[in-house]
C-alpha cells in the first residue's frame, strides 16, 4: 500500500484551523483509540512545512505565527509519543527543545511519586541528547527562566521541578479534591506559560488533553471530584491558551448506563463520566467522534470518524466545519487514509 | 581538504559518538533468552507460552515487551488460568523472573509441566516430517504465520531435540507444556509471591511497593513477567478493592511502572467476567488501561460442539469456547483496526498439551497448506458450501 501524507487531505482543514478559545473533544471507545488523531493534531501544529506550505525550513505558518504545542497525557507515556511522532516525521524532542512543544506526563508518577522517580528523567533525557546532535545544550535554551535550577527529584512534594533540557514534567496527585485538582492545573500552567515566555505576538497556543477523564475515574467522590470539579479544571486550563483539544473515551458503558432508562443501577463512575462527557460535548465547538464500524471489523477500515458541531459552536462565524462521517484505516507503517464511505 | 575538516569537527563527529550509544542499548536484550524482535516491526516480543496465543497478537507473534494483556472470562471455568499458567511455565523455563499477586505459593507448584519433543507433539508429526523435507524454511519456522491467522500452530518447538539438530543450537522461544504433569525446573525458585495485605487503605499499594522495588533492584537484563490470577475476585481480593479509586490507580501505576521499563517487564492478568460484567463502568475502564484485552467465552458443556461448528471433525477436537479479541497490544495503540486476526471469530479448544485458537466454523486461510492438510480429511468442501 503507498504510504499516506501524514495529514489525511480530508481531515487537513479541521485539523490545522482551531478558532479562539475554542474546544474540540475527540471521543474515543476501546476498539477505536484517538492516538493516531492526537498525532495528527499534532503535526498539523507543529510539522515542518514540507508537504503543504511554501516555505521550507521555517515552522511558521502562512500568516507568520508560529504553533506551540502542550501535550497532556494520562495514559501514555513519553516514549510512545515520540516514537510514534517520529514516525510521522516529528521530532519532538527537538521540537521541545526548541520551546515549540511542551509534554506533560499524567502517567509515570501520577499516584505513586515514590519510587521510579529516578530512572525515567535520566532516560529522557539521554534520548534527547542522542537526537540532538547538532546543537549544544546551553544554546538550546534561550528564551528559558532560570537554568540553574536542577533539582534532583524530591519525592512526594508535588511541585517537582526539573529544568534540565528535555526533562519531561510530571504531574502527581496528592491530597484531596479540588486542591489536589489545582495543585496539578498550576503544574500545567507553569508549563504552559514557560512556553508563552518564548512567544510572540501572534502565536497560537494549542493545549491537548490527552484523557483526563482518567483522572476522573480514578478518584472519584470519595476523593473529592466529580464530574463538576473536572469541568472546572478543564476551564481552568483552557483560558491560558489559544485553542485546547481534549480526548475521552466514549465506551458505552461509560455514557449509557448513568440513563436511567435500564434496569441496571448506575455506578457513581458511570454517572460521573457521563455527566462530565456530556458537559464537555455541550462546550466542544467541535466533537470528533471516533468509533469502530457497526457492521463488525473489515480488513480495511479501522474505524469510522464523525465530525459534528459541538454545543459551543456558533454560527454567526461562516466556518469551514462542515459537518461528516467519514472511515478511516490504519496501515501497519502508521500512516492514516482517510475516505468517504464507499470511496476507497 | 579545509571544507572536509570543518564538517568532521561540527557534527559528523557527534553523530558518530551518538550513533553506537543509541545501539548498543537494545543489543543485550536481543541476547537474553526468551526474547525475539517482532516480525512486524522489531520490538522485543516474549511468549505467552501458548504458540497460538502468540500468533494471536497482531503480527508481533508474542506479547510486546511492557505490555499488559487481559484476559476476561465468562463463567467458572478457568481456562483463563490454565493461559495464565503456561504463561508463567513459559517465564520459568526462560529463566525470567515471576511475580504472582494474590495467591498463596500453591499455585506455583500447578504449573503445567514441560514436555519432551517427540511424543508431545505426536499430532504434528506430518508437519515434522515436512519440516525436515523444507530445510530453506528452518529459520523461519518460529515467527509468526502472517497470512494464515493462528490455524496452524507449527512453531511449537522442540525443547530436547532428539533428531534436528538445527533447532539445538536456538534457544526456544516458546515452549510445549502438559497440564497433567507438575513442571520441574530450577527457574521455579525465581517465582517471587506477592500476598495481600490486608489493610484499610487500597490493598493495591503494598502489591505496588514490592513491585517496584524488586523490578528495580534486580539488573538490567532480568525479565520480569507479573502474573495476577483472577483478579479481584472476591475469595482473594478484600470487598474495597474493587472500589474504582484503588483498583484504577493500581491499573494506571502498573501501567507506569511498565513503561517506565518497557523493555523488560509483561504482565497478564485475568477477571472473571461473570462478576464484573463487561457492561459495568469499572470493567471498561480496567479494559481501557491494559494493552490487549481478550475475551474467552466458554460454551456450556452440555451444549453439542460437534454441531455448533463445522470444523470438528471426528479427528479434530470440538471447541470449548469463543475467543474474541477486543484489544491488541501496539496494534490498537496506534489506532487499531488493520489487522487480519481482528474481528475474526476464533474458538479456543483446551486439551492436555495445548492451548489453540483457531478460526470458528471456517476453513483454514488459503495461503496455509499444512493446516488444510490437516483439516483435508473430512469437512472442507462441505464448509465452504454452507458459507454461501
Amino acid at each position: 500500500m503507498p504510504s499516506q501524507p501524514p495529514l489525511p487531505p480530508l481531515l487537513t482543514s479541521y485539523l490545522s484551523d482551531q478558532r479562539e478559545s475554542s474546544l474540540t473533544l475527540v471521543s474515543s471507545i476501546l476498539g477505536a483509540t484517538s492516538n493516531w488523531l492526537v498525532l495528527r493534531y499534532l503535526y498539523a501544529a507543529l510539522g515542518t512545512s514540507s508537504s503543504s506550505n511554501i516555505s521550507i525550513g521555517t515552522d511558521e505558518l502562512s500568516n507568520g505565527a508560529k504553533r506551540k504545542v502542550v501535550l497532556v497525557s494520562f495514559l501514555r507515556g513519553w516514549e510512545f509519543w515520540r516514537a510514534e511522532a517520529k514516525r510521522l516525521g516529528l521530532d519532538l524532542a527537538r521540537l521541545a527543545d526548541k520551546q515549540q512543544f511542551a509534554f506533560v506526563d499524567g502517567l509515570s508518577e501520577l499516584f505513586n511519586s515514590s519510587s521510579s522517580a529516578s530512572s525515567a528523567p535520566i532516560n529522557t533525557g539521554s534520548t534527547v541528547r542522542t537526537t540532538l546532535p547538532l546543537r549544544s545544550q546551553p544554546g538550546a535554551v534561550p528564551g528559558r527562566g532560570p537554568p540553574s535550577a536542577v533539582t534532583p527529584g524530591r519525592p512526594g512534594t508535588e511541585s517537582l521541578r526539573q529544568r534540565e533540557p528535555g526533562a519531561v514534567k510530571k504531574l502527581h496527585f496528592t491530597g484531596h479534591g479540588i486542591a489536589a485538582l489545582d495543585a496539578m492545573e498550576k503544574d500545567v500552567i507553569s508549563e504552559i506559560n514557560r512556553q508563552k515566555s518564548s512567544m510572540t505576538d501572534g502565536d497560537e497556543m494549542l493545549l491537548i488533553l490527552d484523557q483526563p477523564d482518567f483522572l476522573l475515574a480514578a478518584t472519584g467522590a470519595s476523593m473529592g471530584v466529580g464530574a463538576t470539579e473536572m469541568a472546572e479544571w478543564v476551564t481552568g486550563l483552557q483560558q491560558q491558551v489559544h485553542a485546547t483539544v481534549l480526548t475521552m473515551a466514549a465506551d458505552s458503558p461509560l455514557i449509557h448506563n448513568a440513563s436511567t432508562s435500564g434496569n441496571q443501577l448506575s455506578t457513581p463512575i458511570e454517572t460521573e463520566h457521563a455527566a462530565f462527557a456530556i458537559g464537555m460535548a455541550h462546550r466542544a465547538w467541535s466533537v470528533m467522534q471516533l468509533r469502530t464500524l457497526e457492521t463488525g471489523a473489515a480488513r480495511d477500515v479501522s474505524g469510522v470518524l464523525r465530525i459534528s458541531r459541538g454545543g459551543g459552536w456558533t454560527a454567526e462565524a461562516e466556518d469551514n466545519l462542515g459537518e461528516r462521517e467519514l472511515l478511516y484505516y490504519i496501515q501497519r507503517d502508521g500512516g492514516v487514509r482517510v475516505f468517504g464511505r464507499g470511496e476507497s | 581538504m579545509s571544507f572536509r575538516k570543518r564538517n568532521i569537527g561540527l557534527s559528523a563527529g557527534v553523530d558518530r559518538a551518538a550513533v553506537p550509544n543509541a545501539s548498543t542499548q537494545p543489543a543485550p536484550l536481543e541476547s537474553s533468552p526468551g526474547i525475539r524482535p517482532s516480525p512486524d516491526d522489531g520490538r522485543p516480543t516474549t511468549s505467552t507460552g501458548a504458540p497460538s496465543l502468540d500468533n494471536l497478537l497482531a503480527g508481533h507473534a508474542g506479547l510486546p515487551m511492557g505490555k499488559l494483556l487481559l484476559i476476561e472470562e465468562n463463567g467458572t471455568t478457568d481456562f483463563a488460568g490454565a493461559l495464565l499458567r503456561y504463561y508463567a511455565a513459559e517465564g520459568v523455563v526462560q529463566e525470567q523472573k515471576i511475580h504472582v499477586v494474590g495467591v498463596p505459593e500453591q499455585w506455583g507448584r500447578s504449573l503445567p509441566g514441560l514436555i519432551g519433543t517427540a511424543e508431545s507433539l505426536d499430532e504434528k508429526r506430518s508437519d515434522k516430517r515436512k519440516d525436515e523435507k523444507m530445510k530453506i524454511a528452518w529459520r523461519y519456522e518460529r515467527l509468526g504465520e502472517f497470512g494464515a491467522g493462528v490455524a496452524g500452530s507449527r512453531d511449537v518447538p522442540n525443547p530436547t531435540p532428539a533428531g534436528e539438530q538445527e533447532t539445538t543450537a536456538k534457544p526456544a522461544f516458546c515452549h510445549a507444556f502438559d497440564l497433567t504433569k507438575r513442571l520441574t525446573h530450577p527457574g521455579i525458585t525465581n517465582m517471587s509471591f506477592i500476598p495481600l495485605v490486608p489493610s484499610r487503605e487500597s490493598p493495591f499499594t503494598s502489591i505496588l511497593k514490592q513491585l517496584q522495588t524488586s523490578i528495580s533492584s534486580s539488573a538490567s537484563n532480568t525479565m520480569h513477567r507479573i502474573v495476577i490470577p483472577s483478579l479481584l475476585n472476591p475469595t482473594i481480593y478484600p470487598p474495597n478493592a474493587c472500589q474504582p479509586e484503588y483498583v484504577l490507580q493500581f491499573f494506571h501505576s502498573l501501567k507506569a511502572l511498565l513503561s517506565a521499563n518497557t523493555a523488560r517487564v509483561t504482565a497478564m492478568i485475568t477477571l472473571p467476567l461473570s462478576l464484573f460484567p463487561r457492561s459495568s463502568g469499572l470493567v471498561r475502564w480496567i479494559e481501557l488501561l491494559s494493552d490487549g484485552v481478550i475475551e474467552l467465552c466458554p460454551f456450556p458443556h452440555s451444549a453439542d460442539a460437534t454441531a455448533t461448528s463445522g470444523a470438528a471433525t471426528s479427528v479434530e477436537e470440538p471447541p470449548q469456547g469463543m475467543l474474541k479479541t477486543h484489544r491488541l497490544p501496539v496494534l490498537h495503540e496506534r489506532g487499531g483496526g488493520s489487522d487480519q486476526n481482528v474481528g475474526q471469530d476464533w474458538a479456543f479448544i483446551l486439551s492436555r498439551r495445548r492451548f489453540e485458537i483457531k478460526p470458528f466454523s471456517l476453513p483454514p486461510a488459503d495461503g496455509d497448506t499444512e493446516a488444510q492438510d490437516a483439516s483435508a480429511s473430512s469437512g472442507m468442501p462441505k464448509k465452504s458450501d454452507l458459507e454461501f
